[in-house]
């Protein structure tokens, strides 16, 4: 009756720059902190006519750190990080398809 | 390296709530307020303690339909907070109560949403088994600002039969699966007509149109209103069409509505199983790189 959505069944730390996330589904995946930042999609790091990114990803640490991970709704999550832009939301469904890339 | 996964603890959380549960259509006027006192009242008269919230700041309609027994009060143990209007047995909070008069309400999106959040957060709800959101019309900032502040248990979708109603009320199913939010089911509203007299059944907007959209999304139909002048009539009296042993069939119809709620709700439940719907994870680190 009901689908089965993108849902997280567990998510860690893995190290200090890297979070693991274990779907609903049984699949597993790691995922870089940097990474996320790197794609942030808020107004500040994209540009909202173009879509061009507006901050440049290489000065961005792949040892980035953290504070805090939460939860956006039934939706998504947020990343509090050491520093750098915390604005974007990164929702499940993109995360899901990062993991198979 | 241990871990620290939390359920979040900020202020804004509805801990004590079971359920939060969205009522929800992309159109004004298929009779969202009206379904959603009337779930109210059903769960009620089912046995759980309800509240309800209703999230229109522009059109606010709460205290007409359910008006209030209380007045405003602080809560005694935390006067920051508001204690929510009672009515009928239920919680009940609305910009409506707190300004009964006719003044329309002419503010800009970041101050509606600043209220959406007092409504939810500054509102002592206390234990609830059900809370119940009357959403405003149409898929906008209001919204997302609740779908992206409470973890929704899930959505219930009105609609009424025509087509012009269901283009619009696609858009809120599809915004509601965009946001992972789970939806329980449709409602036909204002599906027939019964002439009192011959009791023949006339179909003025059409007929089955909430059934197909189930049909079309794969959704559960939970089923129909008929247009009956005692809705609006108790509706705008205030009366709940539950009071009394015997029920009309109005009430009935609003009854098994309710069950397939409470039963659709348990289904998601176990097959959603022990999946992290709000969560916190706390990083540890020897050293942040900045």
């Amino acid at each position: 009756m009901f689908t089965k959505r993108d849902f997280i069944k567990k998510i860690y730390q893995k190290n200090n720059s890297v979070f693991t996330i274990e779907w609903i589904d049984g699949k597993t995946a790691d995922y870089r902190l940097s990474d996320l930042q790197k794609n942030c999609n808020c107004a500040r790091c994209v540009d909202e006519k173009t879509g061009e990114r507006l901050i440049d990803p290489s000065l961005i640490s792949d040892q980035l750190t953290a504070r805090r991970i939460f939860s956006v709704g039934r939706y998504a999550l947020k990343v509090e990080f050491s520093s750098g832009c915390s604005r974007g939301i990164y929702p499940y469904s993109w995360l899901k398809a990062l993991a198979s890339q | 390296m241990s871990n620290w996964v939390q359920e979040k603890d900020t202020p804004f959380q509805l801990k004590n709530i079971r359920y939060v549960i969205a009522v929800a259509a992309g159109k004004g006027g298929v009779g969202k307020s009206t379904l959603s006192v009337n779930l109210a009242l059903a769960l009620k008269r089912k046995g759980y303690s309800v509240g309800i919230l209703d999230a229109d700041i522009y059109g606010p309609s709460l205290s007409k339909m359910l008006p209030a027994e209380t007045s405003i009060a602080n809560s005694p143990e935390n006067p920051d907070k508001l204690m929510p209007f009672i009515s009928k047995g239920i919680k009940a909070m609305s910009i409506s109560y707190i300004r009964p008069h006719q003044d329309p309400m002419a503010v800009r999106a970041p101050i509606a949403n600043s209220m959406i959040m007092q409504l939810l957060f500054q509102v002592e709800w206390g234990e609830l088994d059900y809370l119940i959101i009357d959403m405003p019309p149409g898929t906008g900032d209001i919204q997302l600002t609740i779908m992206q502040n409470i973890t929704l248990s899930g959505a219930v979708i009105v609609t009424t039969p025509q087509a012009v109603a269901l283009s619009d009320v696609r858009k809120a199913v599809q915004m509601f699966n965009q946001m992972n939010v789970p939806i329980l089911g449709v409602v036909e509203n204002m599906s027939h007509f019964i002439e009192p007299i011959s009791k023949i059944i006339y179909y003025p907007l059409g007929k089955g149109g909430g059934e197909k959209l189930a049909g079309e999304f794969g959704l559960p139909f939970m089923g129909e209103i008929p247009l009956d002048a005692q809705i609006s009539e108790y509706a705008d009296e205030g009366i709940s069409l539950f009071e009394g042993s015997c029920l009309s069939p109005i009430a009935l119809s609003y009854e098994n509505i309710s069950g397939h709620l409470v039963d659709h709700l348990y289904a998601l439940e176990s097959l959603e199983g022990d999946c992290l719907k709000d969560f916190e994870l706390i990083w540890e680190s020897k050293e942040y790189v900045y």
